[in-house]
């Protein structure tokens, strides 16, 4: 009798078990989210969520037929997840938000599906009511596979009093030069003030070595790190820290900034709402540092976050139309979204003259600012990333061969791309 | 056959399957997308023969400060929570605020520790540089990343050998210690002649599980040195999950191939202390 009540309770156990199983599973699975919902993963997970929670409650409630339910991951972690649900088939996403810089390597891998088609009842969705850079990303073998939220780039704040006190012509023309810098850093080191402080590497070397001449690709398979360009870069960088007119090693330039020790402070346009924190501090914005006064010559590093629509077998096309819907409307209402300190890569918001009053705007209102934004495009680019986060502060701060780290990268680099067979 | 079921069941869904799996990927080519391409032991070869390789390179740098942080970091979290728990033992006055103290670490969460000390390191507004006349940059220079590292590590794990160590020591029976004492032991002597030996099974438990989980390091130069200066400080669980999950395009297998040699090391670590600690006896 015992030994049975102890058996039953075992087989009760397991089936409690597989059963409680099959529900995970189930729970999750994209079929009970609701037929009219779209699911849209996007990595908005720091202060910008809000805001893009903000405009999506603000689309349903325009009582679409297919509402939006957002979903904001962590970045690694969805750029972990979509190759497992794409795998699996299960799970996939309606909509998804993915950086300008995965496109190439996600169409390479057959993991999107053009718009082309869907795209066709909604006009207005066309280069001409986006920013370039942010559209020209999601066009490949005349097939459209992305439409763009934002062209976010990496710029320069200023002091003003500073900049003012020891730069005063530098900002007529709104490009500050390296020479312009060198220049007020030396002023300025007297009164222990720093010029300008080495940020983030990556996007900082990228825009100089692409005013260089260089670029990260020859021919969009084959990586150039090691090049003279690069060696020069990285030796430019090195000369202002040898100079003592930067920041040390180790020392938050952003505190240094708003600390008001700091005359300029590279950094990205999305950062803004960090520096509004600093009471005291009369900031402004404006290009990255460039080798030239010459406009036409102006790169400012820039990325995009672009809608892409995942394989997925169970999206049907009228799910299909919603969801454009929706991109539709955000082209018309990215408002919210230049609050949270990006620039729109819809032209629409242009005209708000709220957009107008914001720092960032500038990048936007001119044609040949607009053209200044370059994109990195290039489908290894993860990998060249890795490399300069790697190497960036290293070099630059004399810790690590110029040469050899570059011809390191260039080799790291060549190997990884050799494992894609 | 029916009460080891639900175990069974567990143990092969979370823990057999994705070993076996894991070690099945390191035979083949994958990009976490397409279907895997079974390569052979081509993986194995470029990280352990291949000079030239990059990934060879990986698994050298990287397995090298994964030893290196196993050897700078357990014998102190071994030596320090037993020091502190025989200064416990004797009972001092707020022993258990102490206790308790020396124990809060363990609790919090690897990401908030690290930013408490990271923001301790700082070179600018950091409290330690505060208090020294020279102000080096802990975590960007060598050899301070590394003793950052080693710090941070062995303050954030006191807690959890110190409480085993503890509840040792009040297991050891008063009597060995009386009947040293009439024979004129000192402190010393009582410690390495009666507590050491009779404490020695805690000991090994201690040793085995904080070496296994040292050599996991990952979180705590992830965050505090980001690997540098120079990839001095880039373990080995750094390269896997770059190649694995980074921004560039998965290359899985490789990673895979890592992950093995890294359990192999571990397995084979463990198993030599097990035999030293145990032919003694």
């Amino acid at each position: 009798m015992h030994k049975k009540i102890k058996v039953m309770i075992s087989c009760m156990i397991i089936v409690i078990f597989i059963l409680s199983l099959g529900a995970c599973s189930q729970s999750s699975s994209s079929d009970k989210v609701g037929k009219n919902e779209i699911v849209f993963w996007n990595p908005f997970v720091g202060p910008d969520g809000k805001n893009m929670q903000m405009m999506v409650d603000a689309y349903n409630k325009t009582n679409p037929k297919f509402k939006v339910r957002n979903i904001s991951l962590k970045e690694a972690d969805m750029y972990a997840k979509i190759p497992t649900v794409v795998n699996s088939g299960r799970n996939i996403p309606d909509l998804n938000i993915v950086h300008a810089e995965r496109i190439k390597q996600f169409v390479d891998k057959d993991m999107l599906i053009p718009m082309d088609d869907s795209l066709a009842k909604y006009p207005e969705i066309k280069a001409e009511n986006y920013v370039k850079a942010g559209w020209d990303i999601g066009s490949l073998d005349n097939k459209r596979y992305s439409v763009p939220l934002d062209v976010h780039s990496f710029v320069m704040y200023y002091n003003k009093d500073l900049a003012a006190k020891y730069a005063p012509h530098a900002l007529d023309d709104n490009i500050v030069t390296f020479d312009e810098i060198k220049e007020a850093g030396l002023k300025a080191k007297k009164d222990g003030i720093i010029a300008a402080p080495v940020t983030w590497m990556k996007p900082a070397f990228l825009s100089v070595y692409s005013q260089m001449g260089g670029s990260i690709t020859s021919d969009g398979t084959k990586p150039t790190l090691n090049t003279e360009q690069a060696v020069d870069t990285l030796k430019l960088y090195n000369g202002f820290v040898k100079s003592g007119i930067t920041n040390k090693d180790g020392q938050d330039a952003g505190q240094v900034f708003k600390s008001g020790k700091a005359i300029f402070y590279p950094e990205g346009i999305w950062m803004q709402n960090d520096i509004k924190k600093a009471k005291n501090l009369n900031w402004g914005m404006t290009n990255f540092p460039q080798l030239s006064d010459d406009k036409n010559k102006m790169v400012n590093w820039s990325s995009s976050h672009q809608f892409v629509l995942l394989k997925n077998p169970e999206r049907n096309k009228k799910k299909t139309e919603g969801v454009i819907k929706f991109i539709n409307w955000v082209r018309d209402n990215s408002l919210p979204w230049a609050e949270a300190g990006q620039n729109p890569a819809a032209l629409a918001t242009l005209d708000n003259p709220k957009y107008q009053q914001m720092p960032q705007s500038f990048l936007i209102k001119d044609t040949t600012e607009q053209k200044s934004l370059k994109i990195f495009d290039y489908k290894y680019n993860g990998y060249i990333s890795e490399q300069l986060d790697k190497i960036g502060n290293d070099t630059v701060f004399g810790k690590l061969d110029i040469k050899k780290a570059l011809m390191d990268s260039q080799k790291t680099v060549e190997d990884k791309i050799a494992q894609d067979k | 056959m029916i009460f080891i079921g639900p175990h069974l069941l567990l143990f092969a869904l979370f823990f057999l399957i994705p070993i076996f799996f894991g070690v099945y990927i390191s035979f083949t080519n994958w990009d976490l997308v397409n279907t895997p391409e079974f390569v052979g032991l081509d993986n194995y070869k470029d990280i352990l023969l291949n000079k030239e390789s990059t990934f060879y390179t990986q698994l050298h740098t990287g397995l090298g400060n994964t030893f290196k942080f196993v050897a700078f970091t357990v014998p102190a979290c071994i030596v320090i929570p037993l020091l502190l728990a025989a200064a416990l033992h004797v009972k001092p006055k707020g022993m258990k605020i102490f206790q308790a103290i020396f124990y809060l670490p363990v609790l919090f969460s690897i990401s908030a520790v690290m930013i408490i000390w990271s923001m301790m390191f700082n070179v600018s507004f950091g409290p330690i540089n505060h208090y020294f006349t020279s102000s080096p940059n802990w975590l960007g220079t060598q050899p301070y990343a590394w003793i950052a590292l080693v710090v941070v590590t062995v303050w954030w794990g006191i807690g959890g050998n110190m409480i085993i160590y503890q509840a040792a020591l009040n297991g050891v029976s008063k009597e060995y210690y009386e009947a040293a004492s009439l024979d004129g032991a000192g402190r010393l002597q009582k410690f390495f002649h009666i507590t050491l030996p009779s404490i020695k099974n805690q000991l090994l438990f201690t040793i085995v599980i904080t070496t296994i989980a040292q050599f996991n390091i990952y979180g705590q130069a992830l965050m505090l040195t980001k690997g540098g200066p120079s990839s001095s400080t880039t373990v080995l669980l750094m390269y896997i999950q770059q190649n694995a999950f980074g921004s560039g395009q998965s290359i899985a297998g490789i990673a895979s191939a890592m992950a093995v040699i890294l359990g192999l090391c571990i397995m084979a670590v463990s198993v030599i202390q097990f035999f030293l600690l145990r032919e003694r006896k």
